[in-house]
């Protein structure tokens, strides 16, 4: 901590990754909780972290992962509640507490207008059956009047449950019209979406299909001047740094013993150690390929070497360098 | 371009900010959810699998984080920073948990996330990674594995000190530079 009571960032950076042990964390979690100032730098140190966690390589989740989560949130899928349906609420004082909501509000709805303000005592509103069940707060109520009060509200209630119901399946049946236009437009929109996606893979597949088919006729060219050259192994890389993207055609190559193998290897511009960039083996006719290989991005490419290596590739590469290029 | 950020499956609704995406999910909207998961599911999954390096513990991590997203998206408010962030943050630490094979130690609320970038825009989110690995690349070697153990491989300044040799506060003093230097890299 330093001297005006505020820990240091190193101590922060060490809190926000859970890198503590538990009693320090404690102290530290308590401290940051009253002070502005921690909070605040814990906050930036948060967001450099995130910064630092998008350096990772991208990697696309398994399609099957999606659709298992859709599912799974279908299958909790909350509902929210429909404003409309909101009861207009009866006033808490005389609101009956033993009663359910709902049948309250069929009963109030069902009931005819209020009755004069001259009418409206306890006791006549029950004797009239207004009041949506105020009666049942009074203190005079007697026991034996509740068959009939039953049977009073069940029959002015019956004949509303159609309406009601109707109503609800008008309000749902205008809910599915909208989700199903909605739905319409989106699977629209998802559908060309996917046609141009399988346009895409479809000409990637193609490309990738003519690079590795082993009955593809290669032939390299060269200037025509007359005298036949022998041919000699040879190979081309074509390799974009910042996507970590690489494509490697060779020819020529002489067979390997079964326990061998070609390897290419990156080595890269800073000086590093060189990087494994893929394990090949030609066909009969010499040729082979690399298709990209899995390679980290943004490492610049000072030269290109293939070695020989036992079967299964090595980390570190084994001279001679049989191929190279920069 | 967009496919890199995991966008592929974009849905009509990916266009729509996150704090509109999670006002529908507090709904129950299930495709704003879906809209979610194309914007971020790549990246939390990258940093699983690269904490993790097992592809099926990182699926498992990804559809936690999204769940929990999906049960209590009212415990994520926009004070606390971008969303983006915040997932990949809490992806980080829940995968740390899981490899040490401990229940979770960061809940929803106890994370506060500042960030001048709007991740849900595919663009910056781009800029932002690029330039993050930039500056990342141009760290000494040191600094650069020292936040790296830390961070991805969730070992304690203790553990780094004893494997590196570095007396500990070299290992903090390391981890602290190498934030600072990210940290000043974005706002130059």
């Amino acid at each position: 901590m330093s001297t005006v009571g505020h820990y240091d960032q190193g101590d922060l950076a060490l809190f926000a990754m859970q890198l503590l042990h538990r009693n320090e964390y404690a102290v530290m979690a308590a401290h940051i909780a009253d002070c502005t100032y921690c909070r605040q730098e814990l906050a930036q140190l948060q967001g450099d972290l995130a910064a630092y966690a998008h350096t990772v390589d991208m990697h696309s989740p398994p399609a099957l992962v999606r659709e298992r989560l859709l599912n799974q949130i279908a299958r909790e899928k909350r509902f929210t509640p429909i404003e409309r349906l909101e009861p207009e609420r009866v006033e808490p004082a005389h609101r009956p507490i033993e009663r359910p909501e709902r049948i309250e509000r069929i009963e109030a709805a069902a009931a005819p207008a209020p009755p004069p303000l001259g009418y409206s005592t306890r006791r006549q509103n029950y004797s009239t059956g207004l009041g949506s069940g105020r009666y049942l707060d009074t203190d005079d109520r007697h026991d034996e009047q509740q068959p009939s009060v039953s049977g009073r509200i069940f029959t002015r209630v019956f004949p509303w449950i159609g309406w009601a119901a109707a109503a609800g399946l008008a309000v749902a049946a205008g809910d599915l019209y909208h989700e199903r236009e909605e739905q319409r437009v989106r699977l629209a929109a998802q559908a060309g979406t996917i046609d141009h996606l399988s346009v895409d893979a479809a000409g990637a597949k193609q490309l990738l299909d003519t690079i590795t088919d082993a009955s593809a006729k290669q032939v390299t060219l060269s200037t025509t001047s007359g005298t036949s050259v022998p041919a000699v192994p040879q190979g081309r890389v074509t390799y974009v740094a910042s996507k970590g993207a690489l494509i490697f055609l060779a020819s020529n190559l002489e067979p390997l013993e079964p326990y061998k193998t070609y390897e290419l290897w990156l080595i890269p511009a800073d000086e590093r150690d060189s990087i494994p960039a893929g394990t090949f083996r030609p066909d009969a006719r010499g040729n082979a390929s690399v298709i990209l290989p899995p390679l980290p991005k943004g490492i610049e490419a000072k030269a290109f070497g293939v070695t020989i290596e036992d079967d299964g590739g090595s980390q570190i590469p084994t001279m001679p360098i049989v191929l190279a290029g920069n | 371009m967009y496919r890199d950020m995991g966008l592929a499956n974009a849905s009509p609704q990916s266009s729509q900010n996150d704090a509109t995406l999670l006002a529908l999910v507090r709904r129950g909207d299930e495709h704003a959810m879906a809209s979610l998961y194309d914007r971020y599911s790549k990246i939390v999954y990258s940093v699983a699998l690269r904490v993790l390096r097992d592809p099926a513990s990182a699926e498992d991590v990804l559809q936690e984080v999204f769940l929990h997203l999906w049960r209590s998206p009212e415990k994520f408010v926009a004070i606390r920073g971008s969303l983006g962030g915040w997932l990949t943050v809490v992806t980080r630490n829940r995968s740390i948990d899981a490899l040490r094979r401990k229940k979770p130690s960061t809940t929803i609320d106890d994370l506060s996330l500042a960030s001048q970038y709007d991740l849900a825009v595919e663009a910056e989110r781009n800029t932002m990674a690029e330039k993050a690995r930039a500056v990342i690349f141009r760290l000494p070697a040191e600094q650069r594995k020292t936040l790296e153990m830390a961070f991805f491989d969730g070992l304690t300044h203790s553990e780094i000190a004893e494997m590196t040799g570095d007396p500990l506060g070299t290992v903090k003093t390391r981890i602290r530079s190498a934030l600072t230097t990210l940290r000043k890299a974005f706002l130059a």
